[in-house]
């Protein structure tokens, strides 16, 4: 075995560990962020309960980057063939599918957490001026816009590795 | 459509007509009533504030009174009650049902009486049980146990604040007192927190004893029963009884009133339209004879109303155009396409002035954009099939929500499109069950093209539509402009930007770097190129020069300039933005071949299929109640935040007429014009 070749055999750890960090990080985000708006949704709540359906919408916001961490992380794993299929690739292709994965981790981390706290002000936003709704629920919206690039970028990068011939 | 124009309606009449007008402008609900300070000693306004006061105070009774009546005899009600709407009731019913209103009225203030005696009949109940229990270690007892001793002895009735038994008490008392012989315990009962005991000694050595016991703890029981303990018992227990009785006959008695709720709801809408009332009242001009209503009414109604007041009444009306520095209320009227976009617009604001209705070109791109991002067939057909059954079973749904579910409708068919296009029903859900259980490999093709496969395709799409969506915003501006006559603004600030947005956008695709980077099969010939540079200089000289117009400073005037044409990064940003489309899109369709997936990772046969059919329920729903919820954001955010960017401010006030504000019941009325 040349040392190349014992490399290669880290290629899938290395894409796994990629897959691994999107979805951990942007879940751990996410968890984070719903928790904390959680905690002021049930605040409001406490005042007046038939907000439930306003506050629950404003509460699940910050529940977004998780679910997108967890779709790099079944494309990652899907297209390095651990879901079935021939799980072998290069070690080049598994620094580079380590490499896509980060933003979505990282930027869903922050994004979740930065998000959240835009959601918790606009929970007490509307349990004292319902008829807010509308730009209530735009303000946390506003964070979310660089998750979804950061969705945009890891998903192009991990959905176009495959074709690179290394 | 549009903003509704509105015209300032004054209205002259009679103090003895005056009940009969304000009913019947409650009933139409077409003016919205303003108040105006008296311009003349003769006139004045009326307080009613004392009359609403204690109006709020009758409702609040009704209101209170439902609320019991729900807690002891609760109603089943659907969850989809909500979606019922007020009942309508015809006239004469209403007019019936104003005869129970006093009657009624009694009837909530006894309810509320009969739910504070039950309150206090269950508090008594509680005390008297815990006097039970606390009578509980003594029943051994059979003297009362106040009882203090003989003409010779001193009885000790109390209690130690540990388990002890008569040893250790004969012992402990030895100890202390070595001198006294004549002592006579006896241990009631022994709990690990306190031990009961009775005590007989002589009445000479008592004050000894008391010191003693005192030193090991003894003390005497709060409360001690003058009787016997075990008759005391049944004392007690014979109130419980009686209080119990009279629990169970006031519950009779308020259920007795179950068959009122719904003169209840009548007494609270009743009240509600009182207080509406008496609150524009107080903001009507009157003299002695006469009063003056002004107010707001839409252009298109009046006539009719003025004719009805005419003849109905010995009244004057007139009507007059608001001036131009009026707070004038927006009230919107679209058609059915466009209609359902009012409440999202509402949620942003309402038109302010000289601002025209965005509603229809909103409408166009609002259904578009949301099925891009929820993109799934089956989803689609879910969620139009559900609004529309949700519509046709509620025909009585109040005009709000309505509106909101004739959205999702609208959404849902265009969903059920894009899913058609990108051939996802169900993620891929086809391809799964046909491989799983069957074992053949059956896809649903694509009638366009899958995004999963073609990434960039799709980015490249989403960028197109959402140029196509800024240009628009942009010549909602440009007719702002015009309808307005200000021709330079619309110059300056649509046209400019056409060029200068367009022409970049041109020039960019023919660069063959571009068009490679995008995966365009083409790459535009040079001359358009150079054509489409110059237009996007014209523009940026253009808006270079004209973008601090409002400066009268030349230094000013060019470094504003500079700034405007900075603008560039921010629809550089705002086309950047529209990506949201594919990851959106892209989030559903694997989000549900995850679920796909993990239904089928038990492998075909019986087993399997109970445990995918488990998964697939469960996990489709989570998934469309995420992304229909994160659909539904986005789409606002594009709308709100990049398309009115480029031309509205809103800031109106809702039009807010007078009419009958109220939670049960509507009056349907048989001659409405």
């Amino acid at each position: 075995m040349t040392f190349t070749d014992l490399l290669n055999t880290l290629g899938v750890p290395m894409a796994l560990l990629g897959a691994v960090i999107a979805a951990l990080l942007a879940g751990i985000g996410s968890a984070i962020g719903v928790g904390m708006a959680g905690e002021a949704a049930a605040g409001a709540l406490t005042e007046d309960p038939s907000k439930f359906g306003k506050v629950l919408i404003l509460q699940l916001l910050p529940g977004t980057q998780g679910i997108y961490g967890l779709l790099i992380a079944f494309l990652t794993l899907s297209n390095i063939g651990i879901l079935g299929g021939s799980a072998d690739i290069s070690f080049a292709k598994g620094m580079l599918y380590f490499f896509a994965c980060l933003p979505m981790g990282f930027v869903g981390l922050w994004s979740a957490k930065r998000q959240a706290r835009a959601s918790v002000a606009s929970i007490n936003l509307i349990s004292r001026k319902p008829d807010q709704f509308g730009k209530s629920i735009i303000l946390p919206a506003m964070v979310e816009t660089y998750a979804v690039l950061a969705l945009l970028v890891s998903l192009l990068a991990v959905a176009n590795i495959g074709k690179l011939p290394v | 459509m549009a903003v509704l124009p509105m015209r300032r309606i004054s209205i002259y009449g009679l103090k003895s007509q005056r009940k009969g007008v304000l009913e019947l402008l409650q009933r139409r609900g077409a003016v919205e009533i303003i108040q105006q300070q008296p311009d003349s000693d003769a006139l004045s306004l009326m307080d009613t504030g004392a009359a609403q006061s204690q109006f709020a105070a009758t409702q609040a009774t009704a209101r209170q009174a439902l609320e019991i009546l729900d807690v002891h005899c609760p109603v089943k009600k659907s969850p989809l009650a909500m979606l019922e709407g007020r009942k309508p009731i015809s006239l004469q019913d209403y007019q019936q049902g104003l005869q129970r209103v006093k009657d009624s009225a009694t009837a909530a203030g006894h309810i509320v009486q009969l739910e504070r005696s039950r309150e206090e009949c269950s508090a008594e109940i509680i005390r008297l049980q815990t006097q039970l229990e606390a009578l509980e270690p003594w029943l051994g007892l059979d003297i009362s146990m106040r009882t203090k001793g003989t003409r010779s002895t001193t009885a000790f009735i109390g209690t130690f604040p540990q388990p002890m038994s008569r040893e250790q008490i004969l012992l402990g008392l030895a100890q202390k007192l070595p001198e006294v012989k004549a002592i006579e315990v006896e241990v009631l009962s022994a709990l690990p927190q306190q031990t009961c005991v009775f005590l007989l000694c002589l009445s000479e050595e008592s004050p000894a004893v008391e010191t003693a016991l005192r030193s090991m703890g003894f003390s005497w029981p709060p409360n001690p029963s003058k009787k016997p303990p075990s008759q005391r018992k049944t004392q007690l227990e014979g109130w419980i009884q009686e209080q119990k009785g009279k629990l169970a006959s006031i519950l009779t008695e308020i259920s007795g009133y179950a068959d009122r709720r719904d003169d209840l709801c009548f007494l609270y809408d009743y009240y509600a339209m009182r207080i509406e009332k008496y609150q524009v009242l107080s903001m009507l001009r009157q003299s002695r004879r006469t009063f003056i209503i002004t107010g707001y009414i839409p252009a298109e109604n009046a006539p009719a109303l003025e004719q009805e007041l005419q003849q109905t009444f010995t009244v004057f009306t007139e009507t007059e155009e608001p001036g131009s520095k009026e707070d004038v209320p927006i009230a919107l009227k679209n058609n059915g396409f466009a209609a359902p976009m009012e409440p999202v617009l509402e949620g942003y604001s309402l038109p302010g002035r000289g601002e025209v209705d965005p509603c229809t070109p909103m409408a166009c791109f609002y259904y578009l954009l949301f099925g891009m991002m929820l993109s799934d067939a089956a989803y689609g057909l879910i969620m139009t099939i559900g609004c529309a059954v949700v519509l046709e079973k509620f025909k009585n749904m109040e005009s709000g929500l309505k509106k909101s579910i004739k959205m999702f409708l609208y959404s849902g068919i265009s969903t059920t499109f894009w899913g058609i296009l990108f051939g996802s029903w169900f993620g891929d859900a086809v391809t799964v069950i046909s491989k799983t259980f069957f074992g053949t490999e059956v896809t649903i093709p694509a009638l366009w093209f899958v995004p999963l496969n073609e990434p960039m395709r799709l980015l490249v799409f989403s960028f197109l539509l959402g140029i196509i969506h800024l240009f628009a915003g942009l010549g909602v501006q440009f007719y702002q402009c015009a309808r307005a006559g200000r021709w330079k603004d619309a110059i300056y600030d649509v046209v400019f930007w056409y060029l200068l947005v367009g022409g970049g956008i041109v020039y960019l695709l023919t660069m063959e770097m571009t068009t490679e980077m995008l995966g365009l099969g083409f790459t535009l010939p040079e001359p358009i190129g150079t054509i489409s540079a110059i237009c996007a200089g014209i523009g940026a000289v253009g808006v270079l020069f004209t973008a601090g117009r409002d400066s009268k400073n030349p230094g000013k005037r060019f470094l504003k300039g500079l700034y405007g044409l900075y603008n560039v990064s921010g629809y550089l940003s705002d086309i950047l933005s529209y990506s949201r489309l594919l990851a959106l899109g892209l989030a559903t369709g694997v989000i549900a071949s995850v679920f796909n997936q993990m239904g089928a990772m038990a492998g075909g046969g019986v087993v399997g299929a109970i445990v995918f059919t488990l998964v697939f329920l469960i996990g489709h729903t989570l998934n469309i109640g995420i992304n229909v919820l994160g659909a539904y954001v986005h789409t606002n955010r594009l709308q709100y935040v990049e398309f009115f960017g480029k031309f509205y401010e809103g800031g109106g006030r809702k039009f807010n007429p007078f009419a009958a504000h109220t939670k049960y019941y509507k009056i349907r009325e048989e001659n409405k014009p």
